[in-house]
C-alpha cells in the first residue's frame, strides 16, 4: 500500500480529540457504558462525532474544524453537555485523566467491533493496558512538506506540552511518582515515539515504502508516533497530552498548539535538525517524571535549566501570536495553573491527599469535568 | 461390645445423636461443594447448587415448612448483609435524573400487586389471601440478583437498574405487607386499634433504627478504611446489632437494614466501599441462606399450592416485562437489556419468605392459606430464579466470557 496523498486544510485550523472514562457512581470504578451513551447521542446533532473506543468504559470525542480557542472551547461545551446529559440519565458519569486512578485492567471489557477484537488478540494484555486516556490536537497545514517542517518544530515543545497536561500519576490504586504515567503505556507499543526526522512528503514517502515492505506496517494507523501526519486530515496530530480534567484546559492546551504553530511558521525561530532529538528521550522522561518540575536540556544550545523557566520565557514569546489568534485566555490559563496549583496531576494528588480515598478522588473528576465545581 | 469401646473410649453421648451444628456443618459442606460442582458442570451460578442442597432437605421431610430458630436468624443475619449492600447502591439522584426509571419502578411494582391479585381471584381464591400473596410477590429477590451479579462479576445498565428496582419493590413490598397484616386484624378480629398502631410502629419504628444505623456507619467509615478486613467486621457487627435491636423491639428486619443503605447512600455523595458481601463471612451467611430458604419447602406445600403458585408467577412475570417495556426506550435502554431486566426481576427468595414467616406468626389462622402457595411458587423459583439472572445478564451483554489471548495468526499480524 503506497502513501496516500496529504490533502489540503486551511493552515492553524484546529481540531480536539479527546478519551474520556466512563465511571460508575457507586464505587467510581471504570464502567461498561460506551454502547448505551452512544445509543442515546445518536439522536443529537452535534459538532463533530463521538465515537467508541477499545474498550467498553471509555469513548473518544472529537470536535469539527475549529477556527480558534474559543470555538473549540465552544464545541467541546456543547458534546461535553449532550455526554453529560445522557450520562445522568444512564446513572454513570464522566471523567478527565490520562489513566483511571484505581481500575484494574484484568476487569476491562474489549468494545465490541472486529478492529479491537483483532487488537486485542495481537497485543494480548498490552491492549488492556491501553485503557488509558489522551488529548489529541490536530493542526492544519498548508501543504505536506509544511507539515513535516512543523512537526518537527514542534518536537522541542514535547516535554512542555507532556508537563502542563499530566493528569495520571495514580495506576492500580498507586501513586507511580509519575506526573504522566500514561505514556509508559504508550511506551510499550512498537513505533511508538518519534516520527522520523524527515521534511519532504517525497522523503516520508520513501522511508513509508520501505517499513510497508518489511509488512511491519500497512497504513499510517499503526504509528503511535508523539506527534504523526494525517494526510487525509491535511494536519498533524500531537498526541502526547493526557485528557485534562476539564474541557477548559483542554482548550486551552489547543490554543497554545496554535500559538506554538504560527509561532515556528511565521518566525521561523530555529531550523529543525536530526541532533535536536538527542536529547529528546531523556526531556521526554524528565516532563513524565516531574511535571512542571522537570529538568530542561536546550537541543539547541545544550543548556540545562528548569522546564518551568522555559515554559514561562515560551508564553512571553508567544504573546504577540496569541494577540493575532485571539487565544490570550488560552495562554492565561496556563499561566495561572504554572505559578499556581500546577497541573491536573498535582490536583489529582492533592485531592488524594486531602480524602485518601482514590474512589472520592474520581468522583470530584467527574464534578469537574461536568462544570460542576469538585 | 460397642458400647464398651464407647465407655472406654470415654465417649459419653452413645448412641451417636448429631446435633444442630453437625447438621449445619454439613449442609455448608453439602452447600459449597454442590454449589462449585453445578458451577463447573454446567456453568451456571453456584447458588443453584446450595438452594438444590436446602430443597432436598426440604422435599426430603427433613425440613421445617416454618422458619424458626437458628434457620430463622441465620435468614435475617444474610438478607440484612444483603440488603444492607442493595439499599447502598440506591442513588435516588438517578431516579430524579431519568424520571423514565422511577415510572418503570412504580409501574412494574403496582403492577406486579394487581396483576396476582386479579389472577389469584380468577382462579377463585378469597380476597384476602389474593391480597396477601400479591404483597408477598411484588418483591423481586435481592438476595440471588446480588449473588449472581457478584458472581458474574457483571456491570452496565441491566446489573445497575435490577438493583435499584428490587431495592425500591422490596421497599413497597414490605410496606404493603405491614397495611395487609392490619387489615387483617381489622377483617378477622375487627381490631381497628392494632390495625392502625402495628403498622405504623413497625414502619415508623424501622425508619429511625435505619436512620441510626446509617448515621453510625458513616461515623465509621470518615474515620475507618471499609476495604480493611477489621473495618468491614465492624460494619458487619452493627448490622447484626441493628438487626437484634430490631427482632427484640419487633420491627421489620428487612426494612432496618435495606433503608439504611438507602439513607447511607443518599446522605452524602462520598462513595463507600467495602468488601462485597462483608468478605467470607458473609459469604458463609449467604450460603447457608440459600440451603435454609430451599429446606423450608415442603412437598405437601407443592400439592397443595404448586397450581396456584404457577399462576401467580406468571401473573407476576408478565406485568414486570410489560412494565419494564412500557418505558424502555425512554429510560435509555434497548429492547434486548429491557428483555435481559425482565428477566432479572423474576427470582423469588428469602425476602418473601421472611414476609411469609411474619404473616405466619401475626395471623396463625389465616397463613395456613397463603403458605402453600407461596412456598411453592419460591420452590420452583430457587432453582430457576438464578438461571433467569444469569440468562438475562448475557442477553445483555453484561457478562461475557473474556477473550482467550492467543497466538497472532498470520492474517492479524500487523
Amino acid at each position: 500500500m503506497s502513501l496516500e496523498k496529504f490533502s489540503d486544510s486551511r493552515p492553524l485550523t484546529l481540531g480536539v480529540e479527546l478519551e474520556l472514562q466512563i465511571v460508575s457512581t457507586h464505587d467510581y470504578d471504570l464502567t461498561p457504558a460506551a454502547a448505551d451513551l452512544l445509543r442515546l447521542l445518536g439522536k443529537r446533532k452535534l459538532p463533530g462525532s463521538i465515537v467508541p473506543e477499545i474498550t467498553d468504559s471509555m469513548i473518544e470525542l472529537s470536535t469539527g474544524i475549529c477556527e480558534d480557542h474559543a470555538d473549540a472551547l465552544a464545541q467541546l461545551t456543547e458534546i461535553r453537555d449532550a455526554l453529560v446529559a445522557s450520562a445522568d440519565k444512564l446513572g454513570v458519569a464522566l471523567s478527565g485523566g490520562g489513566t483511571h486512578p484505581f481500575q484494574d485492567w484484568s476487569q476491562r471489557r474489549i468494545f465490541d467491533k472486529p478492529r479491537f477484537k483483532q487488537i486485542s488478540e495481537l497485543y494480548g494484555y498490552l491492549s488492556k493496558q491501553f485503557t488509558i486516556f489522551g488529548q489529541h490536537v490536530h493542526v492544519g497545514c498548508a501543504n505536506a512538506d509544511e507539515a513535516l517542517v512543523l512537526l518537527h518544530g514542534l518536537g522541542r515543545y514535547i516535554p512542555h506540552l507532556i508537563a502542563l497536561s499530566a493528569s495520571s500519576p495514580f495506576v492500580q490504586g498507586t501513586d507511580t511518582a509519575f506526573h504522566s504515567a500514561r505514556l509508559n503505556s504508550v511506551f510499550a507499543f512498537p513505533l511508538s515515539g518519534r516520527a522520523p526526522f524527515v521534511l519532504t512528503w517525497e522523503d516520508f514517502g520513501v522511508f513509508f515504502a520501505k517499513m510497508t515492505r518489511t509488512g511491519v506496517v500497512k497504513s499510517m494507523k499503526d504509528f503511535y508516533w508523539d506527534i504523526r501526519p494525517k494526510p487525509e486530515f491535511g494536519t498533524i496530530e500531537v498526541r502526547v497530552l493526557d485528557t485534562p480534567l476539564t474541557i477548559e484546559k483542554a482548550a486551552a492546551m489547543a490554543g497554545l498548539i496554535q500559538c506554538l504553530a504560527r509561532w515556528l511558521r511565521v518566525e521561523r525561530p530555529f531550523q529543525p535538525a536530526e541532533d535536536d532529538y538527542l536529547p529528546y528521550t531523556f526531556n521526554r522522561f524528565q516532563a513524565c517524571r516531574f511535571g512542571l518540575d522537570a529538568l530542561y536540556v536546550d537541543p539547541g544550545s545544550g543548556e540545562h535549566r528548569p522546564l518551568r523557566e522555559d515554559l514561562q520565557a515560551l508564553l512571553v514569546r508567544l504573546e504577540p501570536h496569541a494577540a493575532d489568534l485571539r487565544a490570550e485566555g488560552a495562554l492565561q490559563f496556563l499561566r495561572r495553573e504554572l505559578e499556581g496549583h500546577g497541573n491536573d496531576a498535582c490536583w489529582i494528588r492533592a485531592t488524594q491527599a486531602r480524602e485518601h480515598l482514590l474512589n472520592e478522588v474520581v468522583r470530584r473528576q467527574t464534578l469537574r469535568w461536568a462544570g460542576r465545581g469538585g | 461390645m460397642l458400647e464398651d469401646i464407647a465407655g472406654y473410649l470415654q465417649i459419653e453421648s452413645w448412641p451417636l445423636v448429631p446435633q444442630m451444628p453437625f447438621w449445619g456443618a454439613l449442609a455448608l459442606v453439602a452447600g459449597a461443594l454442590l454449589g462449585e460442582g453445578v458451577r463447573r458442570a454446567f456453568g451456571v451460578p453456584r447458588i443453584v447448587g446450595y438452594s438444590a442442597v436446602g430443597l432436598v432437605i426440604g422435599l426430603g421431610g427433613w425440613g421445617g415448612g416454618v422458619l424458626h430458630g437458628p434457620a430463622r436468624l441465620v435468614v435475617d443475619l444474610a438478607l440484612a448483609l444483603l440488603l444492607f449492600e442493595l439499599g447502598s447502591r440506591v442513588r435516588l439522584r438517578w431516579l430524579q435524573a431519568n424520571p423514565a426509571l422511577l415510572a418503570t419502578s412504580a409501574l412494574e411494582a403496582f403492577a406486579s400487586l394487581a396483576a396476582i391479585y386479579l389472577a389469584l381471584r380468577a382462579f377463585g381464591q378469597p380476597v384476602n389471601v389474593a391480597l396477601a400473596c400479591a404483597t408477598l410477590g411484588t418483591c423481586a429477590s435481592g438476595a440471588v440478583i446480588a449473588r449472581v451479579a457478584g458472581e458474574l462479576k457483571s456491570a452496565g445498565q441491566v446489573t445497575e437498574r435490577m438493583i435499584v428496582l428490587t431495592a425500591l419493590n422490596t421497599l413497597l413490598a414490605v410496606l404493603a405487607h405491614k397495611l395487609v397484616i392490619g387489615w387483617l386484624h381489622l377483617d378477622v378480629g375487627g381490631d381497628w386499634v392494632r390495625a392502625v398502631s402495628q403498622p405504623l410502629w413497625a414502619f415508623g419504628g424501622s425508619v429511625l433504627l435505619a436512620a441510626l444505623l446509617s448515621r453510625l456507619v458513616a461515623w465509621v467509615a470518615r474515620r475507618l478504611d471499609l476495604r480493611d478486613e477489621n473495618a468491614a467486621l465492624l460494619l458487619l457487627g452493627m448490622i447484626v446489632l441493628a438487626l437484634t435491636v430490631a427482632q427484640l423491639l419487633n420491627l421489620s428486619t428487612l426494612l432496618v437494614p435495606l433503608l439504611a443503605g438507602v439513607l447511607l447512600r443518599n446522605s452524602t455523595e462520598r462513595p463507600w466501599v467495602w468488601p462485597r458481601h462483608f468478605g467470607t463471612a458473609g459469604g458463609v451467611l449467604v450460603l447457608m441462606l440459600f440451603v435454609v430458604v430451599g429446606s423450608v419447602v415442603t412437598l405437601d406445600a407443592l400439592l397443595v399450592g404448586g397450581g396456584l403458585a404457577v399462576v401467580l408467577l406468571l401473573a407476576r412475570g408478565i406485568a414486570k416485562t410489560a412494565s419494564v417495556f412500557a418505558f424502555a426506550r425512554w429510560s435509555g435502554i434497548g429492547l434486548r437489556q429491557a428483555a435481559g431486566l425482565s428477566l432479572a426481576l423474576t427470582p423469588l427468595s428469602g425476602t418473601v419468605l421472611v414476609l411469609l414467616t411474619d404473616l405466619q406468626l401475626t395471623h396463625p389462622g389465616f397463613a395456613p392459606a397463603v403458605v402453600p402457595i407461596v412456598l411453592s411458587a419460591i420452590a420452583f423459583m430457587e432453582l430457576l430464579g438464578p438461571l433467569a439472572v444469569q440468562a438475562g445478564l448475557r442477553l445483555a451483554g453484561e457478562h461475557r466470557p473474556e477473550p482467550s489471548w492467543r497466538a497472532p495468526q498470520a492474517e492479524v499480524a500487523a
